[in-house]
Formats: structure tokens, sequence, C-alpha cells
């Protein structure tokens, strides 16, 4: 029995696309203090909201999947989004670990 | 970024070279990095720095530019040398990190695909294989019969093309009178001393999956020591 072989992120990202949906990556850029996921870490999101990946250990998320669907919404291509540690204001999006990370969200184009 | 990319990005990773993806934070443009290769406009001007940061696998936002670089660097390639069941879960743990394995054994029961599907095996006596492949300091020992007849031509290998890592299962008893064998055959205290042997970090456990678990924690600790420093 051969075992199935595990999906690659940037290979989702390619049969999302072929199967017509529209696909956004994010990808961390910049870290500074301790950060969840080392600079490089990707995620790719859909335009039915489905994602794959992380881009932090699940703190900034739900927002970095928002802002991808927002870069649709709107038709850019591109967007950096940043994210610092959360304040005290609890269940606000932000980084509990008390560090700050840039991500960079791109829409995948022909 | 350009499906064109994407797509280059996946068919370089799967044929094991090193290289970058180039990002202009400015203008979204994007292009794979090789050394030799021209680079566009886009980069052009950033060309040291690109490099440096390439050579020294450093990801991130090159210093005073707004150029992203994401190193894809080709997997450590790890020799294991017995198609034991602790191979088995090692290829289980090996999974989801950046290795790539080789599992050889002379013996034709062991090593079979039913057992090993999705993974290179070679059926022949390690002294015949490392005549044909091609290795160096970035690749890793994992010997695992406990048969000096299989284990020292491969232990002999590593050690003469300086291995990063070698590791060597076995009692510390089957250690020692290895060592002595070692030494017989002209290496120095030193070499010998090289070989992790008992292999494995200390975990305290004695099932396969456990013993599998403290070698794979042991090369990924000896790998991310090497990657450290070579960037400093």
């Amino acid at each position: 029995m051969k075992k199935q072989i595990k999906r690659t992120i940037l290979e989702q990202a390619r049969d999302w696309f072929e199967s017509d949906r529209k696909v956004i990556l994010a990808r961390v850029i910049q870290t500074w203090g301790s950060s969840p996921c080392p600079v490089g870490s990707n995620m790719i999101v859909n335009d039915k909201g489905e994602f794959f990946g992380s881009v932090s250990g699940g703190c900034v998320e739900s927002n970095v999947i928002e802002e991808c669907l927002d870069l649709l919404k709107n038709n850019n291509s591109f967007k950096q989004l940043e994210f610092k540690v959360s304040d005290d204001n609890a269940w606000n999006v932000g980084l509990a670990c008390g560090g700050e990370i840039k991500i960079y969200i791109e829409k995948i184009n022909s | 970024m350009k499906l064109e990319i994407l797509n280059k990005i996946i068919q370089k990773k799967s044929s094991s070279q090193n290289f970058a993806l180039l990002t202009n934070l400015t203008n979204g443009n994007s292009e794979i990095f090789e050394f030799g290769k021209l680079l566009s406009i886009d980069f052009e001007n950033y060309k040291k720095q690109i490099e440096n940061y390439h050579s020294l696998k450093k990801n991130g936002v090159i210093d005073g530019t707004q150029i992203f670089i994401q190193n894809f660097t080709k997997p450590i390639e790890v020799i294991i040398v017995g198609a034991v069941h602790i191979a088995q879960y090692l290829v289980d743990l090996f999974e989801n990190l950046n290795f790539v394995i080789t599992i050889v054994d002379p013996r034709k029961f062991f090593i079979t695909d039913e057992r090993f599907p999705n993974v290179k095996i070679i059926n022949d006596w390690p002294e015949e294989i490392f005549k044909k492949l091609e290795t160096d300091s970035n690749n890793a020992l994992i010997t695992l019969t406990h048969d000096p007849k299989i284990d020292d031509p491969a232990l002999k290998h590593a050690l003469k093309n300086k291995f990063f890592y070698i590791g060597a299962l076995g009692s510390k008893k089957t250690h020692t009178k290895r060592c002595q064998r070692l030494k017989e055959s002209g290496f120095t205290e030193e070499e010998i001393a090289s070989i992790h042997g008992p292999i494995g970090i200390k975990l305290g456990g004695k099932s396969g999956p456990e013993i599998a678990l403290s070698i794979v924690s042991q090369l990924v600790l000896e790998s991310n020591k090497l990657l450290l420093n070579s960037q400093k």
C-alpha cells in the first residue's frame, strides 16, 4: 500500500488556482521579539475563505484571512500587514507572546 | 505573484536545488534567484546583498531595501544503513522535516518496497553503494544493523568524507568494540569521538518509535547547530 504523500502549501495553492479558485499567498517577512512563526512561513487563502499553512501560532490568522478576502474584493494585488503585541483589551487580535510580525499578502495571478 | 513563478518553485524544490525567491515589496514583482543568474531591473542594484543573504541562508527583508528574500535550501541527505524496524519509524518522523532519505541494506528480505514505500532504497553492500553515491560534509549517516560487516564500511566512508552527522545504533559495549576496530583501521581518537554512539539523545525510551524519535531529535539538533555556525 502506497502512502499518500502530503501536499505542500505551494502545491495546494497551485491546485486551488487550477480549479479556478482565487488564491492569496501570505508570507511572514519580518519579525521582532518572540514570534511563533519564523520569517518565510506561509499560508494560503482562497476566495471561499479556506486556508492552509500558518503565519503565527493561531493568533492573527483570522485577521490575515479577512485581509486576504478584502484584497480580492478591492481587486488589489498585494499589501503589507503589521501585527503588534495585543493590548489589555482581551479578544483583540494580536500577538499574546509580545512579538511583532510583518506579513506580506499577494494574489496569485496568471 | 505569477503562477509561473509558483510552478518554478514547486519544480525546483523537488529537484533539490538551492535557490531563493525575491520579492520587491514596493511593486509586488517577484523572481527566482540562483547564483550566476542575471537579475531583472527590480533587483539588479542589490545583487551583492542578495548573494550575501543567500549564501548565509538568511530569510528576510534585506537591510536598507524593500527586497524580501526567501531561501529554499536543498534538503540534507540522510543515508540509513539497515532496513530494520527502526528505519521504518525514522521514515515517518523525517516526513515533515527537510531531509531526503536513502535506505541501504544488502539483505534483500529487509529492504522491500512494501516496507519502505516512497523512499529511495538500495539493496547492496554499503562499500559498493558509496563507490557510486556522491557524498560530502552535508550528508548524515545513521547505521542501524550493529553488524560490523555492514555498518563499519559505511562509518569509515562517512568519517573520511566528513559527514556532519554520524550516528551508530548499538549498546555501549557494542560501541566500545566498534571504536576499537576503527582505531585499528587508523582513525584518530577525535574522528572516532565524532560518531554519536550509542545514537540519539537520551529520552529514556526503549521502544522502536522512541529510539527513532531520539535519533531524529539529535540529527535536527546537529543540523541546526551547523546552520547557526555557518551564519556566524
